[in-house]
């Protein structure tokens, strides 16, 4: 789960690390009160979960009311990158000696945090990292022994920093590691970290991504997950305890993991295209599958559905179970291809046939996929 | 695996431990025992349950565990098992916190320990024995080595290998998350010095470094013929925050970029899962 900037301000603010003076607005009204406490000028930021805000026009500086209300008014209700803005964070406008970046994420091959820093923080990060290597630096983290100061000094050493600098930075890095750590994070990031002309630094932005799977265990108040998913079948997949991706084609899906699911909508996309990517983990149940029919049958223009499951962790003949009821009870119509194979494979075909499925007992989910689009007659 | 291994159960008596337990008996696993904290000296499947992990080794001589045990406690439960001694661990679970995962895959390295997972099916060799959840219906023994980031996709190539007429020696499930036990270069090294397998499919998937970084252990070290297949292609990118990640990982992560490296290295890429068949009679593999 990705926390908004105003959020994640908040939690890099607790743990000591130097944040601008700020309030959050959902109204025009709204923004102005927070300028009139702050002081002219300020930045106007919408708070939008999605990387490049600024160069997508999502960040605007105001040097007074009028500025302000007209960047408000243009900023809220509108769209970013496709989401909408619903709040804004409105800052003290921070004087901006130098940009330096920080970040903090997992490093997947490795299975280690790994620290970033750059003297050339900024919109531009990933064209510096990519164009001049030299000016990021970063160092891996051992988990079983954790962080120590030291390394954030090291670290920096590399990039040639005085002696003042060199020590306020590591201080923030030592902050960042702890909200990382605390909140098992995959990625905490400062960008920019600004170096004021007095010499201070200033986070003026915050990236704060949780784990899924570690929220249970982060003890702090953390937003409402599923309020955060926009799209309104996505959150119901969410709710049900599926990965359900909206699509915009009309032959729905149903697959038992993430590799198979992905590899289904490979096949699909060929000839036909997939309305979703649903993927159940291994939680099948009968009701679960009865959920899931419900959910890809939500779009009405489908033409096809086609279920591709294995019987290795799941029971899929309970499962068969839910996706049977649902096609009696609802008077399904149009075409289902199952592709059921594994653990109970031969009680699982007979209470999809029984239902009027059409299963398919070939392994390649090809040939199932091609029964499918015989079946719908062909291509959109 | 193999005839000497000794296979423990963790999470044994939980609903899906007691049912994989009874599938892995019927496959022929060795499975000596099973650990539920709390539920010492009672039996499922006819197998003796025991309180802890050490307990377990030292009745049984048990040098491989196999894990049902909730996400909650499954940290926990991994430092109890390498404290044991047990040098084989496979973590079926799924929705473990990637934090947790890393202090895991630290601790095992540093203990010599080859694990698995998490959200692994597991391991199995055909018609001996396996340790997880693959359902053995689908897998035949010969010579051809599979190694997979998806549980589900194993076990359709299996399948479809099966189908042709083409066992395989050894399917290794390595795991869906972002950040696995052993990584996939690793498992590879392990097929290429197999003398009971012959060629080695890859099933691989869009995100992370796996594959690029099992393409340069192609390039260097791999003598046997590799295919590899990446699912992905029509996934739709989510939406990313944040750039630490893409300046980590520079442009690995496609599934183009992936198939590129790997063709690159020698292997041969299948655009499909069925294109493996052809792939295994060109190889005359059996």
């Amino acid at each position: 789960m990705r926390l908004h900037e105003f959020e994640a301000t908040d939690i890099f603010e607790a743990s000591g690390i130097p944040v601008p003076r700020r309030g959050v607005a959902e109204t025009v009204e709204g923004a102005l009160h927070v300028a009139g406490e702050i002081g002219y000028p300020v930045m106007a930021k919408a708070q939008v979960l999605v990387g490049g805000r600024g160069l997508a026009g999502g960040i605007k500086s105001a040097s007074n009311q009028e500025e302000l209300e007209e960047i408000a008014e243009a900023l809220l209700g509108s769209e970013i990158k496709g989401l909408p803005v619903r709040k804004i964070l409105v800052t003290e406008k921070a004087e901006i000696f130098k940009e330096l970046y920080v970040g903090i994420t997992v490093d997947g091959y490795s299975g280690k945090p790994v620290i970033v820093t750059s003297t050339e923080g900024g919109v531009h990060i990933e064209e510096s990292a990519r164009g001049a290597p030299e000016k990021i630096t970063s160092i891996q983290v051992d988990p079983s022994i954790g962080f120590y100061p030291y390394q954030a000094r090291t670290l920096l050493r590399k990039l040639g920093l005085g002696q003042r600098l060199l020590i306020a930075w590591a201080d923030v890095i030592g902050q960042l590691y702890q909200v990382f750590s605390r909140f098992e994070a995959l990625i905490v990031e400062i960008n920019p970290l600004v170096v004021l002309p007095n010499g201070g630094l200033l986070a003026v932005d915050a990236v704060l991504e949780l784990d899924n799977s570690a929220l249970s265990q982060v003890k702090h108040p953390l937003p409402n997950r599923m309020e955060r998913i926009e799209n309104p079948l996505e959150r119901k997949g969410s709710e049900i305890g599926v990965t359900y991706v909206d699509l915009d084609g009309d032959i729905g899906l149903i697959s038992s993991g993430a590799g198979l699911g992905m590899a289904s909508m490979d096949i699909i996309a060929e000839k036909m295209k997939p309305a979703n990517f649903l993927e159940t983990g291994g939680g099948i149940t009968e009701e679960l599958l009865y959920k899931c029919m419900e959910l890809i049958m939500m779009k009405v223009d489908l033409r096809g559905v086609f279920i591709n499951i294995y019987g290795g962790i799941n029971p899929i003949h309970e499962g068969a179970k839910g996706v049977a009821r649902y096609i009696k009870e609802h008077g399904v119509k149009i075409p289902i291809v199952a592709k059921a194979l594994g653990n109970h494979q031969e009680e699982t075909w007979e209470i999809l046939r029984s239902a009027g499925v059409h299963v398919v007992t070939e392994v390649a989910t090809e040939k199932a996929v091609e029964r499918l689009f015989k079946l719908v007659g062909g291509g959109t | 695996m193999d005839d000497s291994t000794r296979v423990i159960v963790q999470g044994i008596t939980g609903r899906i431990g007691s049912i994989q337990t009874r599938w892995m008996l019927a496959y022929g696993t060795n499975v000596v025992g099973g650990v539920t904290p709390g539920k010492g000296e009672s039996t499922v499947e006819g197998v003796l349950v025991f309180d802890s992990v050490e307990e377990a080794v030292k009745d049984t001589g048990a040098n491989a565990s196999v894990f049902f045990v909730p996400a909650a406690f499954v940290l926990d439960a991994f430092f109890e098992t390498v404290d044991a001694g047990v040098k084989l661990i496979v973590v079926v679970p799924e929705h473990i916190p990637v934090h947790d995962v890393m202090k895991m895959r630290a601790y095992a390295i540093e203990n010599g320990v080859f694990a698995l997972g998490p959200t692994t099916p597991g391991i199995l060799v055909p018609g001996k024995g396996k340790m997880g959840i693959m359902p053995g219906s689908l897998f035949s023994p010969g010579r051809v080595g599979i190694i997979s980031r998806s549980g589900t996709l194993s076990y359709e190539f299996a399948g479809i290998l099966s189908e042709g007429q083409v066992g395989q020696s050894t399917v290794v499930g390595m795991g869906a998350d972002p950040v696995v036990l052993t990584n996939l270069a690793d498992i590879l090294r392990l097929f290429e010095e197999d003398q009971d397998t012959d060629a080695v499919i890859i099933v691989g998937e869009v995100g992370g470094e796996q594959e690029e970084r099992a393409a340069e252990f192609i390039k260097e070290k791999m003598t046997k013929p590799v295919a590899a297949y990446i699912a992905g292609r029509h996934s739709p990118q989510g939406k990313r925050m944040g750039h630490a990640g893409a300046i980590v990982r520079g442009s690995a992560g496609t599934v183009a970029g992936k198939q590129e490296a790997l063709r690159a290295a020698g292997a041969e890429v299948l655009e499909s899962p069925i294109h493996v068949a052809r792939w295994a009679k060109r190889y005359n593999l059996r």
